[in-house]
């Protein structure tokens, strides 16, 4: 029972990082309807931002993240505003490749920048943990839960209550009924976009506290971000958050109870199962 | 030029066959891999390309045609003939058991669930006993590269006969009015269920096959390889660079691109990849229709066929 | 009457909450062209989705020819003859007017044409009895308004429809173009298609309607022939808003 509470934990704690993850995506596809391949690539790019804010200028790593975060809203926001928003308007598929080109960019820039050496950001306290009820927390665990899950009430607020968040909103809806409300669509696509990386970042730095970074990192977490926007319902921040929390706590039982192998086909299992069982919901976002 | 179109496959089919007879074995051995993802790309176009569902997981049948051949001929000890074909069989049971369930989703749900099914299909491969589990399968050894080379151009050219063959016929018609307007075909009486899945069924086989021949050719395969998930970016970018929906496109955007990689893979490692990259971006900035369309659109107005396709596109 | 071609009994249509469609009975007879009027939200095109299969009912009875055809897939009813137009036209952006047109022939009533060559001649013709021949080989996309109902009109056409569900094709068009869309509906009828027309153009429906079905809220409120049911107090009524005294 014991195990079956630090297990339970565990996946929680990474629930609330992969919920982070799908909050990025799930915002650039619900609004821009960009389903962006090369979000494992910012997460990877956030974590290195973050990485070397600590290991160059001795910031702490929490407080270090916003930086970080800003450094990725601009890169966001320049590829939306030179790259994405000259092809918005083909097929959809598009973006899908031009995304995938980024993506193929992103990394090998990395690798030759980086190299593809393991970094870990360590903070003093990243070892130490705390109890309770018997369960061992990780205060670095616990920390990047705290932040994901602030981060992703922020965007809940900020979409639900600024006037920057509604029109993100209206343009979700209808651009066209948006734009004759004197929403600017080039800002704010740029806008939602460059949010997107910023959370993307965000949870890079978060992943390389609690794990490591290499320039390979975004494959699996850009498929992972996949499934945790598709259960979340793309732009609904609390739900994605939920939707992070399922395949988090679903990864750590399965590595539990079967073969860690079998934590690949628990995931996108998982996801086929819900296309396929819930159609009617999702079809009406298509 | 149409008058002479009938001539453009037989043509090229010939002069590619006769070339591991001119050139030397490297060549040769890019050339099998040139026709197998071109296969690929032209299955993909299928289902893609002409009815409008951007599979994202085709590697799955790929990936069952290499399972079944090395089953059937590590294991089982059929022939490589029996062999292609429990793939294929393999690589279609598939398609069909799935296809209806997943033909249900549009758009970009299509896609995640069959990269979800493909990604599924590989780790259940890597438990099964009988396929050898994570370490793989090795299959008997073949010496002839000229021999897999002339059945992967077989394949090629059965793959775009095929498509050559639907682009024409009422399958055809149907297919693209499936991606044009699904809603609208099924009122005009099209059962779009059985017209997806009969399309889906039919990329599937071409991708077994390609599979099954790539499986005898490099003699050892392992889930890793098999379900390469980086086919599937591939064979749908190659598609997409060389023009979805037309005949001759993806093996256009196949050979190109696998040329390119190929050239800049022996300058140096990362920056080929850095290269391909930027290629793909430009590509899809400036030729957002695919290679053929450039070349028809850049007869009728010349440089700024480009621009006015960024002009068109831009938010 | 003679055997109806086409009837309905007890069609119901319920989404989360709303009652779109509620017990709605009426037979069509064959050749005939029935109108269906009411205000904007009456639950018009929701019948006529239901008739084609694009809606699921919720209850009710459809009968085509004698069979039930309400469990059918819209496919299906396409084969057995029922074509529609869309109220919201929906062509086939990135095909050709022929093309679009093509379409309808080859998959129509009995499964359309099976060759290709003979689908697009009947499309052909069919694009010359709507007078669109001279947009034959433009996109469908980068046509206007009215060539837009037309194209709508030639697809469904070019099914060789029995029974033709008509859904405001004359909305937004001039008098004289409402005049020419008159005619044509009359010389389908005239070739032995039933046609059923939701309107709004009170004109056309007058020269058109041998009798009209009126809906409000999802309720057949009135039915029979069209001058009397134009004159029905109830249908003003629905309209207008109660008459001031």
């Amino acid at each position: 029972m014991q195990l079956f509470g630090q297990i339970l934990v565990n996946g929680i704690l990474l629930g609330g990082l992969y919920g982070l993850m799908g909050l990025g995506m799930g915002l650039v596809w619900g609004v821009l309807k960009i389903v962006n391949l090369a979000h494992g690539a910012l997460i990877m790019l956030g974590g290195y931002a973050l990485y070397f804010l600590y290991t160059k200028a001795g910031v702490d790593p929490f407080l270090g993240l916003p930086l970080a975060m800003l450094a990725m809203f601009v890169l966001g926001y320049l590829l939306q505003t030179l790259l994405l928003n000259l092809i918005v308007r083909s097929a959809q598929l598009n973006t899908l490749l031009l995304t995938f080109g980024l993506d193929v960019v992103f990394v090998y820039m990395a690798q030759l920048l980086f190299t593809a050496d393991f970094r870990t950001i360590n903070p003093p306290y990243a070892g130490k943990n705390i109890s309770l009820f018997g369960v061992t927390v990780p205060y670095a665990q616990l920390g990047a839960f705290g932040v994901a899950v602030l981060l992703a009430a922020l965007l809940y607020l900020v979409l639900d209550k600024t006037r920057t968040g509604r029109a993100i909103r209206a343009t979700a809806q209808n651009l066209v009924a948006a734009r004759l409300y004197g929403v600017n669509p080039k800002r704010i696509y740029a806008i939602t976009f460059g949010t997107g990386a910023a959370l993307a970042g965000a949870a890079g730095g978060l992943y390389g506290i609690v794990s490591q970074i290499t320039p390979y990192i975004g494959v699996t977490l850009t498929a992972k971000s996949f499934v945790i926007a598709i259960l979340g319902g793309l732009d609904k921040p609390l739900g994605v958050i939920g939707g992070g929390l399922v395949l988090g706590i679903a990864e750590a039982m399965a590595a539990l109870y079967l073969d860690p192998t079998y934590t690949d086909i628990i995931s996108f299992g998982l996801l086929v199962l819900v296309l396929i069982a819930r159609p009617a919901q999702l079809l009406g976002r298509a | 030029m149409n008058r002479f179109r009938w001539l453009v496959l037989p043509v090229a089919a010939g002069a590619l066959a006769a070339v591991p007879w001119v050139t030397s074995d490297t060549i040769v051995q890019y050339g099998i891999n040139a026709l197998l993802v071109a296969t690929l790309a032209q299955s993909w176009n299928i289902i893609g390309g002409f009815s409008g569902y951007p599979s994202f997981g085709n590697s799955v049948f790929y990936g069952l045609g290499t399972y079944g051949t090395a089953i059937a001929m590590a294991q089982l000890h059929w022939s490589f003939g029996s062999g292609l074909v429990f793939g294929a069989v393999l690589g279609v049971a598939c398609a069909l058991l799935f296809g209806i369930p997943i033909l249900r989703l549009r758009g970009p749900y299509f896609a995640i669930a069959t990269l979800g099914l493909a990604a599924v299909m590989s780790a259940i491969i890597a438990t099964v006993e009988i396929a050898g589990k994570n370490i793989g399968l090795i299959l008997p050894l073949f010496r002839g590269d000229t021999l897999f080379y002339e059945l992967s151009l077989i394949l090629l050219v059965a793959a775009t006969a095929t498509v050559a063959w639907i682009a024409r016929s009422r399958f055809g018609v149907g297919l693209v009015a499936i991606r044009e307007d699904e809603d609208a075909a099924q009122v005009m009486g099209i059962n779009t269920t059985m017209y997806k899945v009969a399309a889906l069924t039919v990329a599937a086989f071409f991708s077994a096959l390609a599979g099954g021949i790539h499986a005898y050719w490099i003699t050892f395969i392992d889930p890793a390889s098999a379900f390469d998930p980086s086919l599937n970016v591939r064979m749908v970018i190659m598609t997409l660079f060389g023009g979805p929906g037309t005949v001759l496109g993806p093996v256009l955007g196949a050979f190109v691109l696998s040329a390119v990689s190929e050239v800049l893979a022996s300058q140096a490692t990362g920056v080929a990849s850095l290269f391909y990259g930027i290629v793909i971006v430009a590509a899809v900035v400036f030729m957002p229709k695919g290679l053929l369309d450039v070349v028809q659109g850049f007869r009728e107005s010349r440089w700024r066929y480009f621009t006015d396709n960024i002009r068109r596109y831009r938010l | 009457m003679t055997a109806p071609l086409f009837e309905v009994r007890g069609l119901t249509k319920r989404f989360r909450g709303l009652t779109a469609v509620s017990d709605v009975t009426f037979r069509v007879a064959p050749r005939e062209i029935l109108g269906l009027i009411g205000p904007n939200g009456a639950g018009k095109t929701t019948i006529i989705s239901l008739i084609s299969g694009t809606l699921d009912p919720t209850a009710g009875e459809i009968i085509f020819e004698g069979r039930h055809i309400e469990r059918l897939p819209a496919y299906r009813r396409a084969r057995l003859g029922i074509g529609r137009t869309f109220q919201v036209m929906k062509p086939f952006p990135g095909l050709s007017v022929l093309e679009n047109v093509t379409v309808g022939a080859l998959f129509g009533t009995g499964g359309g044409e099976r060759k290709r060559k003979r689908a697009e001649e009947k499309a052909r013709e069919w694009l010359r009895f709507t007078g669109l021949e001279r947009r034959m080989d433009q996109r469908a996309d980068a046509l206007g308004g009215p060539d837009r109902k037309r194209l709508e009109f030639a697809k469904a056409l070019a099914m060789n429809p029995k029974l033709l569900l008509l859904d405001e094709v004359m909305a937004g068009l001039n008098h004289v173009e409402v005049d020419e869309v008159v005619e044509l509906i009359k010389k389908m009828r005239d070739k032995g298609v039933t046609i059923l027309v939701i309107e709004h153009v009170m004109k056309a429906i007058r020269r058109l309607a041998d009798r009209l079905l009126v809906l409000h809220h999802g309720q057949q409120i009135a039915e029979g022939r069209t001058d009397e049911v134009l004159r029905d107090p109830r249908v003003v009524e629905a309209y207008l808003g109660k008459r001031r005294q």
